[in-house]
């Protein structure tokens, strides 16, 4: 894709300006929140949906770039962070529920994605099942009990419309709309959002690891605050080598 | 009894099943509750059945019908099952379904599998974190976007103990297909140019290796909300020709079954 050394076309940073472990929310307002809990924040600048930041946590080097809304700008955040040195991605985000295992209030740790996105189908065929990295899974599993956070841990769908799941009624494929979201409450899918199957499948063909931790049908502040710490805490984890008991 | 009694028994026995009657004999595991425990060990071959069981602290033959054949024991004072699936996805399903209505809650395919990387050899354990799903049965549950993804505490739970039987082995996606000779002979199928560029993307995907029916014990699985896990044994190498001789073989399989045996200890008795 990259000539080597190339600069990346869409992202405000380049080489030399990414850590290892790199928090993607979709909204690019959410960066300057999370990077509250970090220590030495520096603001590195934003390029359309790309807002980055970067800063330590325990002295771990941590990076925060935005993905913008949906799969295809998620792609290209994920290929351009590999690209300048990315190794672990984790999302933090919002997501409404589906099976109603996850309930407004609740935080959802993903395991793996329905591939409801048209954007990782141009990646690798659908068979292909998009499965967020079992060492990050369990770094958050890890990270949210040491916290005392209670989570649920599962699948999540990830959609490319969003008012098709909110109000499906209106929409032209009401019908294919209504009898997909059936089945995916029948296979315990816990929660829907709308970046991990392309983070988690892109991740894993290209040799990075990705997790998604995200808040069900809430987008405080606080909440959002309380889930970057588990993921703070997991990153410690992982850069550590503490093993899972 | 008459040809007519004889088939409305076994209807009936059908729909028992279907409705999912605990106390009813399955139709076609030939299974009841209380003749397994809730921790079942899937090989798809029945002959293999016995050679599992004989890792048992104590076993007994409890069921035998077409291609699923059960045996019950104890491991450490575990109690364990081993049933086998058959080849392929279809029997697959009915022997998960069939085993989850009389008390099954977790299960651990135990099969072979050929490589599929540069750096998956012959005689390598792979422990499946998910499948692709080129196969026909799972899509008759869930529509194929759902990923096929093994439970995340089975997967630590054999990993933990390959580690702890200090064997070579790997974590990651493997891929599920229906056709073992499109898989050994593309270029003689009349879809050879899918069969082949899908085969290419799974590579180049990191895809570890092929086998025939983790991917709809991990999707039947998802929806039942049992447990599941799969370690397969890299037997053949079709890029390098290389394959295990039958000792080799008989070993390695030895080593598969008391992975899953430990590991078996980490999870939970469920009554």
């Amino acid at each position: 894709m990259f000539d080597k050394l190339e600069q990346v076309k869409h992202l405000p940073i380049s080489f030399g300006e990414i850590a290892r472990y790199v928090i993607v929310p979709g909204d690019p307002n959410r960066v300057p929140i999370i990077s509250e809990l970090l220590d030495d924040v520096q603001h590195q600048g934003k390029n359309r949906e790309f807002n980055a930041a970067r800063g330590k946590y325990k002295g771990v080097d941590v990076s925060i770039v935005s993905t913008g809304i949906g799969c295809p700008s998620t792609a290209i955040a994920v290929e351009e962070l590999i690209h300048i040195g990315a190794e672990v991605f984790i999302r933090i985000g919002t997501s409404g529920s589906v099976d109603g295992s996850a309930k407004k209030g609740d935080i959802f740790i993903a395991t793996a994605a329905v591939r409801d996105d048209g954007t990782s189908k141009q990646y690798i065929p659908i068979e292909f099942p998009a499965l967020a990295d079992t060492e990050v899974v369990d770094s958050l599993i890890k990270a949210s009990a040491a916290l005392k956070v209670p989570t649920k841990v599962g699948v999540c769908q990830s959609k490319d419309s969003f008012f098709g799941e909110v109000e499906p009624e209106r929409m032209p494929v009401a019908e294919y709309l209504d009898s997909k979201w059936k089945a995916w409450q029948k296979g315990s899918v816990g929660a829907s959002e709308m970046e991990a199957a392309t983070l988690f499948t892109l991740s894993s063909i290209f040799g990075a690891e990705a997790g998604g931790i995200f808040a069900v049908e809430t987008s405080d502040k606080e909440t959002i605050h309380k889930i970057t710490k588990i993921v703070l805490e997991s990153i410690y984890y992982m850069e550590k080598g503490v093993k899972s008991e | 009894m008459s040809k007519k009694d004889g088939v409305e028994e076994a209807i009936g026995g059908l729909l028992d099943a279907y409705d999912d009657d605990k106390e009813a004999v399955q139709y076609h595991v030939q299974l009841k509750k209380g003749d397994i425990s809730d921790f079942v060990i899937l090989p798809g071959d029945p002959g293999r059945v016995e050679f599992i069981a004989e890792h048992f602290d104590k076993a007994e033959l409890v069921a035998e019908n077409r291609e699923y054949k059960t045996m019950t024991g104890e491991y450490k004072g575990r109690p364990v099952t081993v049933t086998s699936t058959g080849i392929g996805c279809p029997s697959t399903a009915i022997a998960i379904e069939e085993l989850a209505n009389v008390g099954a809650s977790t299960f651990v395919r135990m099969g072979t599998s050929g490589a599929m990387q540069e750096y998956t050899r012959v005689g390598e354990k792979v422990i499946a974190t998910g499948a692709v799903r080129y196969e026909g049965t799972s899509i008759q549950y869930m529509p194929i976007e759902f990923p096929a993804v093994a439970s995340h505490d089975m997967v630590l739970a054999l990993k933990d103990s390959a580690i702890k039987h200090n064997l070579d082995h790997h974590l990651g996606i493997v891929q599920s297909k229906d056709s073992f000779y499109g898989q050994h002979n593309p270029e003689k199928m009349p879809i050879a140019d899918e069969l082949r560029q899908k085969w290419e993307a799974w590579v180049k995907g990191g895809v570890l290796c092929s086998e025939m029916e983790a991917a709809t014990i991990f999707v039947v699985g998802s929806y039942r909300k049992v447990r599941t896990g799969a370690v397969l044994l890299v037997a053949g190498d079709q890029a390098r020709g290389e394959s295990l001789t039958k000792e080799e073989y008989k070993a390695h399989m030895s080593d598969s079954v008391k992975m899953i045996l430990d590991s078996s200890l980490d999870i939970e008795v469920e009554v």
